[in-house]
C-alpha cells in the first residue's frame, strides 16, 4: 500500500482507467448528530461552517474526478450516499451534488441512487424533495424497535419514529426502502430480536440488513468494552429466526447480511461483492478501479484543504496482485448466494496457494511450495461440502445459510 | 613443529560459570580476534547457540601465544558443549586434549556439572587447572571455592586461578598456567600417521570436514589416507587450522588439532573415534573406540503436510551429517501418516533438532511426546525395547515392564532441601545419599528417565530460586508399574498422543491431558470429543464445542481492503494444523502431551 504526499492522487487514478465500462459511485457523508456507541465510521459532530466546507470540497472532487481523461466514457450505474448520516443533507446541497455528478459523468437513466438514512433525521416533505433530485432508493437505519436498547445503542430515534420514517418514505413515493438491523446486541434476547423482525416484516420493506454486532477498534464498545453480550447461542439463534421468517414472507437470503425480495436486491453493494469497480468521493471513502483500490483522506479538514490545493485527497492506494484480485473475488463473491463460479475456486486449489514470492520465510529453492500449500485448502474446501456449508449449483458454488454464519473461517483460507 | 611448544586443552564448567566468556579472553589476548572485532562469544557460531547462550557442538579454535620463557606456543583449544544433554560430546573433545581448565564461579561454587565435567576429564587422564572465575562479583568467595575444590574434587585448591574473565583480570596467568602446568602433547611426527576423529561436520561445498588429533606422523594434501575402521582410502585435498575460521595450512604433524577435507561425503564414513592413518604406511594400531552416544529419549517426527515427506527424510539425512548422536527411523501412525522415530540425547537436543529443522529446512513439523525406551518381557519369554508407546504390546501379552533409571546428582542450598526432596517423591525418585558440603548439599537420588526427560528440571529451577544444579546418568533398567493410556478425539484413539505411565499417576494425567488438548484445539465445524482411557475404559473426557459463528457482517462502505486485512491479519495468527480423521488438531497439541 502507498501513502501519497504529493501530487500522484490525479495520476494514480488517470493511469488506471477502469476495466469495465460501468461503474459504482459511493459518495461519503462524514458527519452525525451523534456517534452511535458501535460504530467505527469515518464521521464527526456536524456543524454548520464544516458541512460547508465539505460540499465545495466535495463540488471539487467531483470536478477532478470528472475531468480524468477516461470519465467520459464510464457510465455510472449506482450512486450511494453512505456516511456517517447522508440523510443530514439539505435536499438543495443533495440535488446540487448529484447534477454536478450527471454534468461531469454519464450517469444512466435508471441508476439506482441510495442515501443512508437516520429515522429521526427525515421527514416526508425532505424525503419527497430527495426523490425529485433523483434519488429512488432509501436505506433507513432502524437497528431495534426496543426503546431501551436503542438509547443504549446511542441511537437518537425511538422504534414509533423509525415507523413514522418509514412510512414517510413511502408516503414521499420512495418505492425501494430498505430498513436496516442489528442482532446480537447487549440486552438483545431471541424474544425481543422476534418481535423487531416481525413487526419491521410487517411493514413491507423492500430489503433488509441484518448486521451482528461487531466490536470494531475504534468505536466506544471497542475500546471500552460492553456488558450485558448475548451468548453465541442466542446470536445464531437470532440470525436463524430472522433467516427463517425473511424466507417465509419472500425474501431472498442473497447476501450474509441482506435479504430482498425479488428484484430489490441492492444494485450498488453487489458491486462490492462482484469485486466489481466503483470510484469513491468523500472523506475516507474508498473506491476500485482498474487493479487499484484507493482510500480518501480521512479527516474531514484535511480532506477540504486537499482540494482546495486542487488536488485530488487520495491517501492511499494498493495494486492489488493477480493472487489477491482472484482472493477478493472468492470471498467477496462466496459472501452472496449466487457464490463464485467453480473455475475461480478451482484455480485457486490448483495453482495458487502457499506463500507469494518474497513472502516471509523459507528458501528460494522450494519451488513446490504452492503444492504443499495447496493441500489443507483442498480439505477444508471437502470439509465444507461434507458439512454441507459450502454446495455445487451448476458451473458455480456457492455457501448456504448455514455456512454464510461460519465464513471467515473459510475466507481465511482463501486469501 | 616442536611438540614441547603445543598445548591441547579444553575449557569445562557448569553452565554460565563463564566458559564462553574465557574463552572469548584468550582469544582476544593472544591476538587471535581483535576484540574490538570479537563477535561476542565466537565460539557459539550456531544461531541457535548463541539464542540459547549454550554451545551445541565442539569448535575447536589454534592460538598463538608468545609465554614468559619467550617462546611462541600454538595453544589449542577444543571447546566443548555445555549442557547434560551433550556429556558425549564432551567425552570426544576431552580425548584430543592433554589438559582441561575447569571453571568454577566463585559465588556459585561446585555445581552438578562442575563435578560431572571432573569426573569426565579425570576419566580421560586429563591435567586438571581448576579456575576460580567471577572474582569481581559482591558474592564471590574465593577461599571458600578454594576449600571446596580441595574437600569436593580432591584437587589442590589452593593452586586455583582467580580471576574475573568479564574483566580480563588473572586472565594472563591462564595463558601463562597452560603453558606451564598441562604437559605437551607427545608423539613421533616421523611416526606412520595416526590421528583420531573427535568431530566432524558436512559442508555442502567441501564434503564432511573432519576435525582430528594427530598423535604421530604428519598429513598434508596429496596423501591417500585411510580410515581404519571401514577400511575407506581418499585422497587429501586440504588440511587445516581454526584461527577461528578455517585456514588451510601446508601440513599438520604429530600432536596438532586440525581438520582434514578429503572428500569425504558423509559423516557417518568418518565417525567419531575412527583412527585416520596413511594409506602406504599405516599405524600398527588404531585407536579404542569411543564411548557410544546412546539417544535416551525418542519422538515421532511428522511433516504436517503428508508431500513434505521426502523433504523431511532428506533434512534428517542432513543434519544427521552433522549431528551423528541422533537416529531416525522411518516409522508410520495411524494418525499422523509416514515420518520417523528419532533417538536424541535429551530433550533439548530433540528441540534443537526440531528447530534447526524448521529453521533450515522449512519444514512444518508435529513432533509427538517425548519417550524413553521401555523394555518389555513378552509372555512368550521375548525381550522387547518399546521407544514407541503406540507399540506397546496387548496387556495380556505382557508379563513385565522395565523402565529406565538414571542415577542423578542433585545440588542445592540446604534450605531448599526440603523443597526438593518433595520434587524427587512427586518424580518417583529413590533417595540414595546425601552429603553436606558446607551451605550446600549434593543429593544423589536415582530416578525413573521418564520422570525427568521433560519438565524436571524447569521445576528443580523454580522451587530452587534457581540454584540447585543437576547432573544424571543412565543407571539400569527397573521392573515398573506401567500403563498405556490412550487419547481419543472423537471415539478414533490416536496413536501419536498415547503415553506410557505409572499406574498411580494414569487418573491425573488422563485428565490433565484433556483438559489441556481442549485448550489448544480449536473450535471446528463440529463437535469435537476428547478422552483419555486405559485400555477400553475412559478415564477422562473434555468436549470442544463446533464452530458457533464466524463472520464479519458488514463490508464497511465498501472498504474492501480494511475486510482483506483483518483476515490476512488471522491468517498470520493462525497455527499451523495437522488433520488426524476428520479434526484439525494444531502442531502445540502433540507437545503439550509433553508439558503436563
Amino acid at each position: 500500500m502507498g501513502g501519497l504526499p504529493e501530487e500522484r492522487g490525479g495520476s494514480v487514478l488517470a493511469d488506471n482507467p477502469p476495466a469495465a465500462d460501468t461503474l459504482g459511485f459511493y459518495i461519503h457523508v462524514p458527519f452525525c448528530a451523534q456517534r452511535c456507541h458501535y460504530c467505527s465510521f469515518n464521521t464527526a459532530p456536524l456543524d454548520a461552517s464544516a458541512m460547508t466546507r465539505y460540499l465545495a470540497a466535495l463540488g471539487r472532487e467531483l470536478e477532478l474526478l470528472g475531468a480524468l481523461p477516461w470519465a467520459p466514457r464510464v457510465r455510472i450505474e449506482t450512486v450511494f450516499f453512505g456516511g456517517g448520516t447522508p440523510s443530514l443533507l439539505d435536499p438543495a446541497a443533495l440535488a446540487e451534488i448529484l447534477a454536478r455528478l450527471r454534468r461531469r459523468f454519464p450517469v444512466a437513466p435508471g441508476a439506482e441512487i441510495t442515501v443512508e438514512s437516520n429515522p429521526e433525521s427525515v421527514t416526508r416533505e425532505k424525503l419527497h424533495a430527495y426523490r425529485a433530485a433523483g434519488v429512488n432508493r432509501l436505506s433507513l437505519g432502524v437497528q431495534s424497535l426496543d426503546d431501551a436498547i436503542l438509547r443504549r445503542l446511542g441511537r437518537l430515534h425511538d422504534g414509533r419514529g423509525a415507523r413514522r420514517a418509514f412510512e414517510a418514505a413511502r408516503d414521499a413515493g420512495v418505492d425501494n426502502v430498505s430498513v436496516d438491523l442489528m442482532y446480537g446486541l447487549p440486552a438483545l434476547d431471541l424474544e425481543g430480536w422476534s418481535h423487531t423482525v416481525d413487526a419491521v416484516l410487517d411493514w413491507q420493506p423492500d430489503h433488509l440488513s441484518a448486521y451482528g454486532l461487531t466490536l470494531d477498534a475504534g468505536s466506544l464498545w471497542g475500546a471500552a468494552g460492553v456488558a450485558g453480550l448475548p451468548r453465541e447461542e442466542t446470536v445464531v439463534a437470532q440470525y436463524w429466526r430472522l433467516a427463517r421468517s425473511a424466507a417465509e414472507r419472500g425474501f431472498e437470503h442473497y447476501e450474509i447480511s441482506n435479504y430482498a425480495r425479488p428484484g430489490f436486491r441492492s444494485r450498488h453493494n453487489q458491486i462490492y461483492w462482484r469485486a466489481a469497480e466503483y470510484l469513491a468521493a468523500g472523506p475516507g471513502a474508498c473506491g476500485f478501479v482498474g487493479r487499484v483500490r484507493y482510500a480518501n483522506v480521512r479527516a474531514t479538514p484535511r480532506y477540504a484543504d486537499t482540494l482546495e490545493e486542487g488536488r485530488l485527497p487520495l491517501d492511499t492506494f494498493e495494486e492489488l496482485t493477480p493472487r489477491q484480485r482472484l482472493a477478493e473475488r472468492l470471498i467477496l463473491g462466496l459472501r452472496t448466494a449466487d457464490g463464485v463460479p467453480a473455475a475461480w475456486l478451482d484455480a485457486r486449489l490448483l495453482c495458487s496457494g502457499g506463500r507469494e514470492p518474497g513472502s516471509n520465510r523459507g528458501s528460494p529453492a522450494r519451488g513446490a511450495a504452492w503444492l504443499r500449500d495447496a493441500a489443507p485448502l483442498r480439505r477444508t474446501v471437502d470439509a465444507w461440502r461434507g458439512e454441507r456449508l459450502l454446495t455445487d449449483a451448476g458451473d458455480r458454488v456457492r455457501l448456504t445459510e448455514a455456512g454464510f454464519l461460519l465464513s471467515d473461517a473459510l475466507f481465511v483460507e482463501l486469501l | 613443529m616442536i611438540l614441547s611448544r603445543i598445548r591441547n586443552f579444553s575449557i569445562v564448567a557448569h553452565i554460565d560459570h563463564g566458559k564462553s566468556t574465557l574463552a572469548d579472553r584468550l582469544l582476544a589476548l593472544t591476538g587471535t580476534m581483535d576484540a574490538k572485532k570479537a563477535v561476542d562469544q565466537v565460539l557459539d557460531s550456531m544461531d541457535l547457540e548463541r539464542e540459547r547462550g549454550i554451545t551445541i557442538k565442539a569448535h575447536t579454535v589454534r592460538l598463538l601465544y608468545r609465554a614468559r620463557d619467550g617462546h611462541e606456543y600454538t595453544l589449542n583449544l577444543i571447546d566443548t558443549p555445555g549442557h547434560v544433554d551433550f556429556s558425549y560430546e564432551v567425552s570426544r573433545a576431552l580425548a584430543a586434549c592433554e589438559g582441561a581448565i575447569l571453571i568454577i564461579d566463585a559465588a556459585q561454587g561446585i555445581e552438578a556439572q562442575t563435578l560431572a565435567n571432573f569426573y569426565l576429564a579425570r576419566d580421560a587422564n586429563l591435567t586438571i587447572l581448576p579456575v576460580i572465575n567471577k572474582i569481581d562479583l559482591p558474592a564471590a568467595d574465593v577461599e571458600g571455592t578454594r576449600e571446596a575444590i580441595t574437600t569436593t574434587l580432591d584437587l589442590d585448591g589452593s593452586e586455583a586461578l582467580a580471576i574475573s574473565a568479564k574483566h580480563g583480570t588473572g586472565v594472563p596467568e591462564v595463558l601463562e598456567a597452560i603453558v606451564t602446568r598441562i604437559p605437551p602433547p607427545v608423539g613421533d611426527p616421523d611416526a606412520p600417521l595416526k590421528a583420531l576423529v573427535f568431530d566432524s561436520f558436512y559442508d555442502s561445498y567441501q564434503g564432511v570436514v573432519v576435525y582430528v588429533r594427530l598423535t604421530d606422523g604428519h598429513v598434508r594434501p596429496g596423501m591417500r589416507i585411510l580410515l581404519m575402521s571401514n577400511g575407506r582410502a581418499d585422497d587429501v585435498q586440504q588440511v587445516g587450522v581454526f584461527s577461528p575460521d578455517m585456514r588451510p595450512v601446508e601440513e599438520l604433524s604429530a600432536g596438532q588439532v586440525g581438520y582434514i577435507i578429503a572428500g569425504i561425503k558423509r559423516v557417518a564414513d568418518a565417525k567419531v573415534g575412527e583412527t585416520i592413518t596413511e594409506a602406504a604406511r599405516p599405524t600398527a594400531a588404531s585407536f579404542p573406540g569411543y564411548r557410544d552416544a546412546k539417544p535416551m529419549v525418542f519422538a515421532g517426527l511428522y511433516p504436517i503436510e503428508d508431500t513434505d515427506y521426502e523433504a523431511l527424510r532428506d533434512a534428517l539425512e542432513k543434519l544427521r551429517l552433522n549431528d551423528p548422536a541422533f537416529t531416525y527411523e522411518p516409522e508410520t501412525s495411524l494418525a499422523l501418516g509416514y515420518g520417523f522415530r528419532c533417538g536424541f540425547l535429551g530433550t533439548l537436543h530433540m528441540e534443537i533438532v526440531q528447530e534447526r529443522l524448521e529453521r533450515e529446512f522449512d519444514l512444518s513439523l508435529i513432533v509427538t511426546a517425548p519417550s524413553v525406551r521401555y523394555r518389555i518381557l513378552t509372555t512368550a519369554g521375548e525381550v522387547l525395547d518399546i521407544e514407541n508407546p503406540s507399540k506397546l504390546p496387548t496387556p495380556d501379552r505382557i508379563a513385565e515392564m522395565k523402565e529406565p533409571y538414571v542415577a542423578s546428582s542433585v545440588f542445592v542450598p540446604t534450605e531448599f532441601m526440603t523443597a526438593i526432596y518433595k520434587l524427587a517423591q512427586d518424580k518417583r525418585g529413590e533417595h540414595k545419599a546425601l552429603e553436606y558440603h558446607g551451605t550446600r548439599v549434593h543429593i544423589r537420588f536415582d530416578f525413573p528417565l521418564a520422570e525427568i526427560v521433560v519438565d524436571f528440571y524447569d521445576k528443580l529451577k523454580s522451587i530452587s530460586k534457581g540454584y540447585a544444579s543437576f547432573d544424571y546418568e543412565f543407571a539400569d533398567f527397573r521392573a515398573s508399574d506401567l500403563v498405556k493410556l490412550d487419547i481419543l478425539l472423537n471415539g478414533e484413539p490416536v496413536d501419536a498422543l498415547s503415553v506410557i505411565v505409572h499406574r498411580d499417576k494414569a487418573y491425573e494425567k488422563g485428565k490433565v491431558l484433556v483438559e489441556k488438548l481442549r485448550a489448544v484445539i480449536p473450535r471446528q465445524l463440529f463437535e469435537v470429543a476428547i478422552q483419555a482411557a486405559i485400555g477400553s475404559r475412559v478415564i477422562a473426557r473434555e468436549t470442544v464445542k463446533a464452530m458457533g459463528k464466524n463472520v464479519t457482517a458488514k463490508c464497511y462502505g465498501g472498504d474492501i481492503t480494511r475486510k482483506r486485512k483483518l483476515l490476512e491479519r488471522q491468517k498470520e495468527g493462525k497455527r499451523r494444523m495437522k488433520q488426524v480423521g476428520r479434526v484439525e488438531v494444531p502442531q502445540e497439541a502433540f507437545l503439550s502431551v509433553l508439558k503436563s
